[in-house]
This record gives C-alpha cells, structure tokens and sequence, in this order.
C-alpha cells in the first residue's frame, strides 16, 4: 500500500508492504460497511469477488496435513541447519499444498491466480456482522 | 463527466450504476484531482448533509470481476484514507442511481455516518499477523504430548494409505493441542498489544503456523509507541514466533459494531 516497506535495523518487527493481488484481496474481502442487498445492484461479474474465498478448513484434509507438518519434523537432526534455512526448507517442500488447493482455487477464480502463489487464505472471521438499517 | 460532484441526471441508470467506494464528510476537497476508480473513470461525490459517498459511474453489464477492480477500490480507498477519515464501504458495493446513494445510504443515517467519521479522524488501521515457526511449534507440541509423540512415531515412514486412521487422529491430537499454544500465546501477545491501541478486530485462519491475525485500530500519535510494544515482543518471541505488521490501511475492520458509540 502506500507505506514502504521499514524495517529498523536490526528489529524483529517486520513491516512488510502489501503489494501484490493477493496481499490486497486479503485485506479489503469481506471487509468494510455492507449496504443492505435491497438496495444493491446485483452483478454477477462483481458478486463472483465477494464470494468467500476464505473457506474454512476444517476436515480430514486438514488434520493429514498436520500430521504430514509433524512427520516431517526431524527432531533427532537439526543441528546441521540453522532455524532459518530449516523454516525456509519446510516451505518450500509445500507443506500447505493439500489443504491449500481448494482455497487456492478458490482465489484463483477470483483474482486473476497469477500472484497468489506461496500465499495461504485467511479463513473467514467468526465474528458477525452487523447489517446497516438503511 | 466533470466537477467533484456526480448529479443524477448524468447517468443513464439503464446501463450504468453507481460503485460506492466509501463515505467522507462533505464539504471540503476530499477527493485528490486526478483519482480514478474502476475503469478509470474519475471518483466524484454525492453529498447530503455533512457527509458524501464517494463514488463513480460503472457500467453493469461488464465481464467477470477482475483484478483491476480490486486494485482500484483498494487504490481509491487508500487515496481518501490520505485527506481524511473514510468509512470504507465493501468491494463490490453498486447503487442504481444517485438517488438511490442519496436516500437509502447517506440519508437515513448521515448522524451515524458523521459520527463514524469523527471517530475514525487521526486513527488508522494496522494488520497484526503473528506466525508460528512451523517446525519450532510442532516440535513443542510433539514434546508436550505424549499421544502425539506416539503417534508420530508410528506413522513415520508408513505408507499413507496404511496408517490413514493413525495419521488422522493424529493431525487432531495436533490440532487440538496447537488452538491450546495459540490461545495462550495470543492472550499474551493481545494482553500486551491492547493497552495501545483503540479497538481490534480478530481474524482467524486455518494455518498450521497461525499464531494471531488482528486488526488494530490505532491513534496516530500512539502508533510509535505500539510499533515499540512490538518491537519488544517481536524480539521476545522471536525463536517461536514472527511478527509482521501491516498498514496503514483504510479502516476496512472498523465500519460497524459499537466500538465507537
């Protein structure tokens, strides 16, 4: 967005700056004051963008995916890597590619899929929302 | 098609709407000279009262949604974001007409909206997200569960298809024991972000190394002071965990609820 990205030097605190598709669906899908349908026009080229994309996951897939995330720790040989060639080996390997197909695809449709790539989908927020009295 | 102000007759409501991008005081110049929305057609107001939508004219029959359209309803956003306080309204919000902005969005509730506005001046929102390191977490949650343990070691090197009930009730063991850490930890991590901030918005993901995804809403004069709480806890953290803070965005998290009432 319009901040460059910052990082002090030598903080911790990573101050990234959303650039990409994805990184700005990710911010504004679902978000921001809804207009009651009864006064929206209905568009279906439109309407496909707010479609949830943040399918929640919550299924076998998923649970193989963890165990798959633990089996593949090797917990007895880590001395040869430092933690951040470690992390970076783990995802690269795809760790998220079987539950992350769906929801790519998902996204995909709905944002053109050419940088989205390496990024995994927020699942939607829990919370209500509170429809406008117009 | 020009002036700052979009009047009901220039539109043909047949084939044209109106796409509502968000919701600014009137009166003064909020929209920056040159700002284009969807289609490149310039962002104008439609004012009543004490505030205006900002909007522009869209042609309803259009291709599927692009990502032109979402690049500028973010753009436009942004744009307002930077002269003053906006209400961001949702991607994809099109009105029939003017009339239609004027009477059933900003008329009925231009107090609600002026005092949304009020209270969003000199705020902004900042996106929180804080991961686990995928291995370092799992390697916790492997050492403090003996099921767990157990189980990996049993289906470690089996093929999948013969130790899929294993292998399923495992990644739940984990998953239970991962959304134990993670309320721990974002209780902690909240507990000591909170006190800096106005209000929050929590986002939930699905992710192995989600730790906590929040939406922070933020006086501008205390944002140095938070990004300093964090900074802190980011080095604290930092051999379990990753911080990263976005923004500033547009106050997308803050349009509704009675955080501000």
């Amino acid at each position: 967005m319009t901040v460059a990205s910052q990082r002090r030097s030598g903080g911790y605190l990573e101050r990234p700056a959303p650039s990409g598709l994805a990184d700005v669906v990710e911010v504004i899908l679902d978000k921001g004051l809804v207009i009651d349908a009864y006064v929206r026009v209905s568009l279906v080229g439109i309407e496909l963008l707010t479609i949830d994309a943040r399918i929640v996951i919550a299924s076998v897939d998923t649970y193989l995916r963890f165990a798959e995330a633990t089996n593949r720790l090797d917990l007895y040989e880590k001395g040869g890597k430092d933690l951040t060639e470690a992390i970076g080996d783990l995802q690269e390997s795809g760790a998220a590619k079987k539950v992350g197909g769906a929801v790519k695809g998902a996204k995909k449709a709905l944002t053109g899929g050419d940088d989205d790539e390496g990024r995994r989908p927020a699942k939607k927020s829990s919370r209500s929302r509170r429809r406008e009295e117009a | 098609m020009s002036g700052a102000v979009l009047v009901a007759d220039e539109i043909d409501t047949s084939t044209t709407g109106v796409y509502v991008y968000g919701i600014v005081e009137a009166g003064d110049a909020r929209v920056p000279p040159g700002l284009a929305g969807l289609d490149d057609v310039p962002v104008r107001l439609v004012a009543h009262g004490d505030v205006a939508a900002a909007v522009s004219p869209v042609a309803l029959e259009r291709p599927p949604g692009r990502r032109a359209e979402v690049m500028a309803h973010s753009r436009v956003l942004e744009a307002l974001a930077e002269t003053g306080p906006v209400v961001p309204v949702q991607f994809g919000s099109i009105l029939g007409d003017v009339d239609t902005v004027t009477h059933e969005l900003l008329g009925p509730e231009g107090e609600r909206w002026a005092g949304l506005l009020e209270a969003l001046r000199d705020r902004t929102q900042l996106n929180l997200r804080v991961t686990y390191h995928e291995d370092v977490v799992l390697a916790e949650v492997v050492a403090e569960d003996a099921d767990v343990a157990r189980l990996r070691e049993r289906t470690r090197g089996v093929p999948e298809d013969v130790a899929h009930g294993d292998r399923v009730r495992l990644g739940q063991l984990v998953s239970q024991v991962l959304e134990r850490k993670r309320a721990q930890d974002a209780d902690m991590v909240l507990g000591l972000v909170l006190p800096h901030v106005v209000s929050y918005d929590l986002r939930d993901r699905g992710d192995v190394d989600h730790l906590l995804d929040v939406a922070l809403l933020v006086d501008d004069a205390r944002r140095a002071e938070l990004e300093d709480a964090l900074e802190g806890l980011a080095e604290a953290m930092h051999e379990r965990a990753r911080f990263q803070l976005m923004g500033p965005v547009p106050p997308y998290d803050f349009v509704d609820g009675d955080w501000w009432a």
